[in-house]
């Protein structure tokens, strides 16, 4: 029975059909979104998350590490993040870290602050540094993503910080049309 | 011989220490922090001593702790790797106060190179070119330091008297730049060194990153092992290393290699060290600075020169001779070393975190792999983001980056992002192939190249998704954490996207594809 998978890769929604092969071969046969089907030899690889298989004789391989509607799959030097698309809506991006909402500016990364350069009152640009946090022995400036007036510091320099943890608030400034 | 030798130290380079003392029949004892609770170096030790929590500062970097462990597995002898303490001189002293042997130079020639003030005063006392610069600058004296800078010139660096491995280095293209960079290289270094001086240096440039590895035992012999070529850099990270250089001919290969015998005799050196010079167009090379330890790099000059330096290293602590010196040896072919990090080359190099799901290594004739890979290792934040070395060699250049190239392919690494799509690009870059390059090149004329369209592995990847997906269905979810269940890496495997948006590197050329650029 065919089977009809919607996949998110890159930002773009792919549909990618599975069927078996007439006659009851071995094959599956694959059309993905409006192309002409394709017949792949599947090999039925029992370690979890090796996938591979022919087309025609071309050889290919892939890992494949799965969450729920998320794959992360590597092929060769490559790696691709690919959601599962369900209902009617599409799929969110596979992976997290939403942008933090006007105000407010979470920590992208777990580390430890190394510098605090804001302090309450402050108005500043957006593009203006925050802080620094280390991380993997590099340091990295958190920017002030929009103009605004900081109104709350809530981390100090030492301090080891988690990713989305709160750091600053701000108000952002009004802008103008 | 030391009869057990503890690592102070983790990762690929304890990994391959151990190797080089298990084929000596030398026993082993791992340290380790909490966050290294799983790695392959206390695996694969015959000991292990856990040392403290996952920062270094409380673990890795705590001399007590790893003489305490030294003492309690009866260890006589400690190889401090890179990095960490290997250039510390009050760890040497400290093994020696418990009777301990340091394999690694006498503190009193560590201290002279590793401050670099000193080393630039002591090697222009002993006729070795160096670059011109200025020693004597006081963070606090911006108008000396401003007058300074005005007479080296611009561009200029700012460099850290304690830095090492690229850290607390700035460099300033004019004027205005210099009091920002004095305070970050200041700041950067007082985290990383607990020593805030700094100094200036000019900014040669073009030039190569050229080194001579050097080794010295007790009884006077000083013999060099020709050099290596470190010019691929970013952010002053080396990337790639070759022995020998393109630019290295026999007669300047003989020049290198005396000035490095005199800078390492000019400061009663002993053990592994390398001498790192700037070589400019016109041939002329200037002294650098001296590293007193074993070098990341140091597997091309074995495989070039046909030599354990660990096997070496360890002789030579315990006091025996270095072989005879018959003349200066040639390399024979040649070796690249590709570092491989935990960064996501396609996201401004973004560091990647989380769990690595899976690993094939790269095997084959020529091929080498110093790794601390493994399938489930979770890779920690604490620490720098090599995971390890693919290291060629072969009869020469051309085959070396042919089969560099072959083992890049061959490697995978499943769950979290390595620079490896970076090597593979680089090695078609016709200026890296006919090596045209100095240590400003990478970061001057290569550009990261997007994946490419119609990518033929873009369709095997949706195809295996939906084929694990059809499985998974049917199976239900494995308990295996691949293709069916669901992990821990999961919840890590977003950051490094995330980073790429909202951070930025402190140095300015780094993640700027969101907000701080316009």
């Amino acid at each position: 029975m065919a089977k009809r998978h919607r996949l998110l890769v890159g930002g773009e929604e792919r549909t990618v059909v599975l069927d078996s092969a007439p006659g009851g071969g071995a094959e599956t046969l694959v059309t993905i979104d409006e192309a002409e089907p394709i017949a792949i030899d599947v090999d039925a690889a029992e370690l979890p998350g090796f996938v591979s298989f022919r087309i025609g004789s071309v050889t290919r391989r892939a890992y494949v590490a799965r969450d729920g509607a998320s794959f992360d799959v590597t092929v060769g030097s490559r790696r691709f993040r690919i959601q599962q698309v369900t209902g009617s809506g599409r799929g969110r991006g596979v992976v997290g870290g939403a942008e933090d909402a006007p105000g407010e500016i979470t920590s992208p990364l777990a580390g430890v602050v190394v510098e605090v350069r804001v302090a309450p009152g402050d108005v500043l640009e957006a593009g203006a540094t925050a802080l620094v946090l280390e991380a993997m022995k590099m340091q990295n400036e958190v920017l002030i993503p929009l103009d605004g007036t900081v109104t709350a510091v809530h981390v100090n320099a030492r301090d080891s910080v988690e990713q989305g943890q709160l750091l600053i608030e701000y108000d952002p400034a009004e802008t103008e049309e | 011989m030391p009869k057990r030798v503890l690592l102070a130290n983790r990762g690929e380079i304890a990994l391959r220490v151990q190797r080089s003392c298990r084929e000596l029949g030398i026993e082993t004892v791992a340290v380790y922090s909490e966050a290294d609770r799983d790695a392959l170096h206390v695996r694969n030790a015959d000991a292990a001593v856990l040392i403290g929590p996952g920062p270094a500062t409380q673990s890795y970097l705590v001399i007590d702790k790893i003489i305490e462990a030294a003492r309690q597995t009866g260890a006589d002898a400690v190889h401090p790797g890179y990095g960490f303490l290997s250039e510390n001189p009050a760890f040497a002293e400290a093994c020696d106060a418990a009777g301990i042997t340091f394999i690694g130079p006498p503190a009193s020639a560590m201290q002279a190179m590793g401050d670099k003030v000193q080393a630039r005063r002591l090697m222009e006392s002993a006729g070795v070119p160096v670059v011109p610069g200025a020693e004597d600058i006081d963070p606090q004296n911006v108008e000396h330091a401003r007058a300074e800078a005005e007479r080296i010139g611009f561009p200029l660096l700012v460099k850290a008297a304690s830095g090492g491995g690229g850290r607390g280095i700035r460099i300033v293209e004019s004027i205005d730049e210099l009091e920002d960079a004095m305070r970050v290289s200041g700041t950067e270094a007082a985290a990383a060194f607990g020593d805030a001086t700094i100094f200036l240096e000019k900014y040669v440039s073009p030039a190569r990153h050229v080194e001579v590895q050097v080794m010295a035992d007790a009884h006077g012999n000083v013999r060099a092992f020709g050099e290596r070529e470190c010019s691929i850099q970013r952010r002053r990270q080396k990337l790639i290393e070759e022995a020998p250089s393109v630019a290295v001919d026999e007669e300047l290969r003989a020049r290198l290699c005396d000035v490095a015998v005199t800078a390492a005799r000019s400061c009663g050196y002993r053990n592994a060290g390398t001498v790192e010079f700037l070589l400019g167009e016109d041939g002329e090379f200037y002294f650098l600075e001296m590293n007193a330890r074993l070098q990341v790099e140091h597997p091309v000059t074995e495989f070039v020169y046909g030599v354990d330096l660990v096997a070496l290293q360890l002789a030579v602590a315990d006091g025996e001779p270095l072989p005879d010196d018959a003349g200066l040896p040639q390399p024979h072919g040649w070796a690249i070393e590709a570092r491989i990090n935990a960064e996501n080359a396609y996201a401004n190099f973004a560091p990647s975190f989380g769990l690595v799901r899976r690993v094939e290594p790269p095997l084959g004739p020529g091929v080498r792999f110093d790794s601390m890979l493994y399938d489930g290792l979770d890779v920690p934040i604490f620490y720098d983001s090599l995971l390890g070395k693919l290291i060629v060699w072969a009869e020469d250049r051309p085959a070396a980056i042919e089969r560099l190239r072959r083992a890049l392919q061959d490697l995978l690494v499943a769950g979290i992002d390595t620079n490896a799509p970076f090597h593979l690009a680089l090695l078609d870059h016709p200026d890296y192939v006919s090596g045209a390059v100095d240590t400003g090149w990478l970061e001057r004329e290569f550009e990261m190249p997007p994946p490419p369209e119609g990518d033929p592995s873009e369709l095997t990847a949706l195809i295996a998704a939906a084929l694990a997906s059809s499985m998974g269905s049917a199976r239900g979810s494995g308990a295996n954490g691949a293709a069916g269940a669901p992990g821990r890496g999961w919840a890590l495997a977003g950051r490094s996207d995330a980073l790429g948006a909202r951070v930025r590197h402190a140095e300015g050329r780094g993640w700027r594809s969101g907000i701080g650029s316009s």
